[in-house]
């Protein structure tokens, strides 16, 4: 019987912990040992030596007895490669001037490597000092404009708590904390979840609040002016309030299924700071001006999920869905479904698939044309258009004991758009304008306890 | 026997829809269908019928750390983020 209390507890408490999408090592077998480790290495490479990334973590999580248990995560990131800027290709070849802070070389030649020159700009009234010089970078004909300086590293942590409340319920709370050398985020959260029909029913609800920070290198950009070297205005920031409402139900003993609604709402500075869109000539589509994209500084996002896991023999099938839209114009619908199939008793193999899509933001636009009324807001972000996007990949796994996991995993990303809009005008019509996406990725993880 | 069910009206439904608007009828359609089986008098098991659910590979989120680096990558690919969890990606990558 205590068996079996042990095995009751475990699922609530790990139906809690996803309701909450926290980094927490809660699992089913984890209340034999008191103390888990989660660690993973993920490799991640984009083509046409775009964003290279190399992403290592680990999380752990210590039982101090009845449930009361302490999870601490931290991450680390490391990017580099070439990240579109927003501008059209042209016929032409484009050049491109940013800032660059001269005095502190780890931050201007190291980042000013790989096709970009460092030049001085003439003085101009009410400039700063820093804005003596600026990195230019020159993108070829029929090319995809690139800035090839980008390069950046991040780490984050978190901390979570989580007890028992009254009979059947669960409380948790913590904090997070992600710093980039142009951005900064601090986040806390907190979470209740309670059972019901005998453990069959879990309902949570968990808060999240985050207040984000943007320092990008050389100031906030003016949106809607023109792409310069000058250094700009200060730091600007978001704040952000998020809500997980989480009903998870076993159907039987073969099928649990969870169901989510979610709301977020963010105000305050939302642009990238990096990034432009190109003013084009109206007849010839060539690109003559870039300017600083613009984007509302309110937002409020919805989504339905539902995830199905399902035990069949020696397979767990997972599916889950999820509809997503906000006040942007963006609606997109997720399928994922990936099917864990064990074999020899100690390993296993699961394939998984991802099918996404959504449509554009009202603001989306791959190019403002010269002469013509500007919107309020607009943005060419490729993440902000149409698209569908496909993932493919396959894990494998071995289970020394019940408790610990090795697994290697290796998937492929793909974003297919539509590159050639109607209405293009003049060369436009030549050009790719959509930055397409195919990346790899390769995940080693080890999980353990004791 | 609901298991079976769920499982045969998977086979009998459309492929993927183009259109979001349909995709979303699709999803609530699903919802539906997942409150309608909560009128199965099956539903839910006795304290004894856990052992499938006991399986790490069980748990809603059994890789956690995974998901978070999917969820990362996702995030700053596309406009959508949350569901599984929160929305806030708690980065400058989007």
């Amino acid at each position: 019987m205590q068996l079996v209390n042990k095995r009751r507890s475990n699922v609530c408490r790990a139906l809690a912990a996803a309701a909450a999408g926290l980094l927490q090592s809660t699992q089913a077998n984890a209340a034999d040992t008191t103390t888990t480790f989660e660690s993973g290495v993920l490799y991640y490479k984009e083509n046409g030596g775009r964003v290279q990334a190399i992403e290592p973590s680990v999380t752990a999580s210590y039982d101090f007895g009845n449930q009361h248990r302490l999870s601490l995560g931290v991450i680390y990131d490391s990017l580099t490669g070439a990240s579109p800027n927003g501008a059209v290709p042209s016929t032409q070849s484009q050049n491109f001037v940013t800032p660059i802070k001269i005095g502190s070389t780890k931050t201007s030649v190291t980042s000013a490597s790989g096709g970009s020159t460092i030049i001085s700009i003439p003085p101009t009234p009410g400039q700063l000092a820093q804005a003596a010089f600026g990195r230019q970078y020159t993108v070829d004909a029929g090319k995809l404009p690139v800035d090839p300086g980008f390069k950046d590293q991040r780490i984050a942590a978190n901390v979570d708590w989580s007890q028992p409340m009254f009979e059947g319920s669960t409380i948790g709370f913590g904090a997070g904390f992600s710093h980039e050398h142009d951005y900064q985020s601090l986040g806390a959260h907190t979470r209740l979840a309670q059972d019901f029909n005998d453990k069959n029913t879990t309902v949570s609800l968990a808060l999240n609040y985050e207040h984000d920070t943007s320092r990008p290198l050389g100031g906030i950009p003016v949106p809607f002016t023109s792409m310069s070297p000058q250094w700009k205005g200060p730091n600007d920031g978001k704040n952000g309030v998020d809500a997980v409402l989480g009903v998870t139900q076993i159907m039987n003993r073969f099928w649990l299924t969870q169901f989510n609604y979610s709301y977020s709402w963010s105000n305050g500075y939302q642009n990238d700071p990096y990034r432009v869109i190109s003013v084009v000539a109206p007849l010839t589509g060539l690109p003559v001006d870039n300017l600083y994209e613009s984007r509302p500084e309110k937002r409020r996002r919805q989504s339905l999920y539902w995830d199905n896991r399902i035990h069949m023999d020696r397979d767990v099938l997972d599916l889950s869905l999820r509809y997503f839209w906000d006040d942007w114009g963006v609606h997109s619908i997720t399928a994922d479904i990936s099917d864990r199939f064990s074999f020899a008793r100690r390993w296993f193999i699961e394939p998984h698939g991802r099918f996404y899509h959504q449509d554009s933001a009202s603001f989306y636009k791959p190019y403002l044309v010269q002469g013509q009324p500007r919107p309020a807001n607009a943005t060419s972000d490729t993440r902000l258009g149409t698209f569908n996007a496909y993932t493919g990949g396959l894990k494998l796994g071995w289970i020394p004991n019940k408790v610990d996991e090795l697994g290697l995993r290796v998937e492929y990303y793909k974003q297919v758009g539509n590159g050639h809009p109607p209405g293009a005008i003049g060369q436009l019509a030549k050009q790719d304008l959509f930055a397409q996406v195919s990346a790899v990725s390769a995940t080693l993880s080890y999980s353990y306890g004791f | 026997m609901c298991l079976t069910s769920w499982l045969c009206s998977m086979r009998k439904r459309p492929s993927m829809p183009r259109k979001v608007s349909r995709a979303g009828a699709w999803v609530v359609g699903f919802t539906l269908t997942a409150l309608a089986l909560n009128g199965c008098a099956s539903i839910g098991v006795k304290p004894w019928e856990r052992d499938l659910m006991a399986q790490k590979a069980m748990a809603v989120d059994s890789h956690p750390l995974q998901s978070a680096m999917d969820e990362h990558i996702y995030f700053s690919k596309e406009a959508s983020s949350g569901g599984r969890g929160f929305a806030g990606g708690g980065c400058g990558c989007n």
